[in-house]
């Protein structure tokens, strides 16, 4: 493949901060009457929140690409615009290849299904086919590690086995490009350690963006991190470079506290 | 619209599987269980019988009132109870709509799969009272499909017009319910369709399900051939209104995970 399997061209992304998008009819009404009344046009006040301003970057094929930063730094809205979950408001986003996105704990499983339920399930909801799921349930049951519980409701799981089944799943999906989360926190150590294998495996072939707050994770496997702070690339290179210098930058903050 | 069409067709095992999510979990733990598909038709048309054969005497020619009433509320049960899950079903999977991607109409879609099973189990019950009630089973039997095909456009058509705009207002959770019961009397099912005086007749026309209701009791109960006239209009407002909503839906669905 000659072009990049993932690229940003100053994307920007906002959401609107102090009040939900969503509407009411009797706002709208009010509105329309205040219009009819003042004659001027009034619309509510809306705060938008830059969750990612101009953001451009590119990620290669073999690239395992490490996304750092704060709570609310904008990390997860750049896997939901990559998986088209989300749009931008402005710019422009390239990705070729199929993508396998893990990003929040316990989506598209359903608490009354079964394990054995929802692992279909959430396999067709990561587009495989029913044949690729069958051919692959053993070892995605046997890596999940949940063989006794495969016939249980999964309400009556752990937060960590929803995890466990979430990213056992997406894991044997196949995909080209591979976005995952901050999710592992969730899973114990064994778990996390097999995650973390998994995936060096697949960064064999495969693209990978990974957000963590694990840093030890993120130097230990990616081969290129962006830091991000408010919505902005603040550094982008090497794993040990952009990680130390997140780390001055947080101690000096914390000096300001 | 190819291009959706070829994309919804690559994701046919989702809908697939979201159906057989959804009634597995409609039904899960309640006692009844799939026999709600049943029990629903039924007792409307206990009520029905009771009161507008036995008190009120509609007029229903040679054909006895209760599978009058139920030959009816089939395909009507299908298109309210899909309304009601089916406008409901983009907001209800927010979880699946901010954090996994697919294309957003087959939500909607799905819940048409689930109205389906139900109208295929109720369909049982009406099998046994054509038996019971001695109605002649006829040729014309066979334009049920078409019927219930022009049935399913148009209730997808309104779907996914409904399941947008409930994301965008909320108060549509109650308007949805309200436009339920007034369409249900604007429909022939409790009455027949010939009640209604000549110069009223064209509002039935433009109401698609009048029509399918109309034509389904005709071919089942009565044994004639639909209404053909009748049913290529409303065949021909189905598709126009699926088409419109189908743009109307794919031009809003990007922002459904920023509005949820």
């Amino acid at each position: 493949m000659n072009s990049y399997p993932i690229e940003f061209l100053n994307v920007s992304k906002s959401y609107s901060l102090n009040r939900l998008k969503y509407q009411t009819l009797s706002e709208n009404f009010g509105q329309i009457f205040q219009r009819i009344l003042t004659g001027k046009k009034r619309t509510l006040q809306t705060e938008d929140f830059w969750a990612l301003k101009n953001i451009s970057f590119k990620v290669g094929t073999d690239t395992v690409l490490g996304i750092i930063g704060r709570n609310g730094a904008g990390k997860t809205t750049i896997l939901k615009l990559i998986s088209q979950i989300t749009y931008p408001d402005s710019g422009s986003i390239q990705v070729h290849g199929k993508v396998g996105a893990f990003i929040e704990l316990g989506a598209g499983l359903h608490p009354e299904l079964s394990g054995r339920e929802n692992i279909y399930l959430y396999g067709s909801i990561l587009g495989m086919k029913r044949k690729e799921i069958n051919e692959k349930f053993p070892e995605i049951v046997k890596f999940s590690g949940i063989e006794k519980f495969l016939d249980t409701p999964i309400k009556k799981y752990s937060s960590g086995m929803y995890a466990r089944i979430g990213f056992s799943v997406v894991a044997f999906m196949n995909p080209d490009i591979f976005l995952i989360d901050e999710v592992l926190a969730v899973g114990d150590q064994i778990f996390q350690e097999r995650c973390i294998e998994k995936m060096r495996q697949l960064a064999k072939t495969k693209t990978i963006v990974f957000v963590s707050h694990n840093l030890d994770a993120v130097r230990d496997i990616c081969t290129e991190v962006i830091y991000i702070e408010s919505g902005r690339v603040k550094k982008w290179g090497k794993p040990k470079l952009v990680i130390d210098f997140y780390n001055n930058r947080a101690r000096s903050e914390k000096y300001v506290l | 619209m190819y291009s959706w069409m070829l994309e919804l067709w690559k994701y046919r095992e989702l809908l697939f599987a979201l159906s057989i999510r959804e009634i597995k979990i409609r039904y899960k733990q309640t006692v009844f269980g799939i026999l709600w598909a049943i029990i629903q038709p039924l007792s409307l048309m206990i009520v029905f019988t009771f009161v507008f054969s036995y008190f009120l005497k509609i007029d229903t020619g040679h054909v006895p009132y209760p599978i009058f009433a139920y030959s009816a509320l089939l395909p009507w049960t299908f298109f309210s109870t899909s309304l009601y899950f089916g406008s409901l079903s983009v907001i209800t999977n927010s979880s699946l709509i901010t954090k996994v991607y697919f294309p957003r109409e087959i939500l909607p879609f799905s819940s048409l799969g689930v109205a389906i099973l139900d109208l295929a189990v109720a369909s049982f019950l009406f099998m046994g009272m054509v038996l019971v009630y001695n109605t002649p089973i006829t040729f014309n039997l066979i334009f049920i499909p078409v019927i219930l095909l022009v049935e399913i456009a148009f209730t997808a058509a309104i779907l996914l017009i409904f399941s947008t705009l409930i994301v965008i207002w909320r108060d549509l959770k109650f308007v949805i319910p309200l436009i339920t019961q007034l369409w249900f009397f604007a429909t022939p099912v409790i009455y027949p369709l010939a009640k209604i005086p000549e110069k009223y007749r064209f509002i039935y026309m433009i109401n698609p399900i009048s029509i399918i209701v109309d034509d389904f009791r005709a071919v089942s109960v009565y044994g004639t051939q639909p209404n053909w006239y009748g049913l290529i209009i409303a065949g021909s407002i189905s598709l126009f209104i699926f088409v419109a909503g189908y743009i109307f839906f794919k031009a809003n669905e990007k922002r459904f995970a920023d509005i949820v």
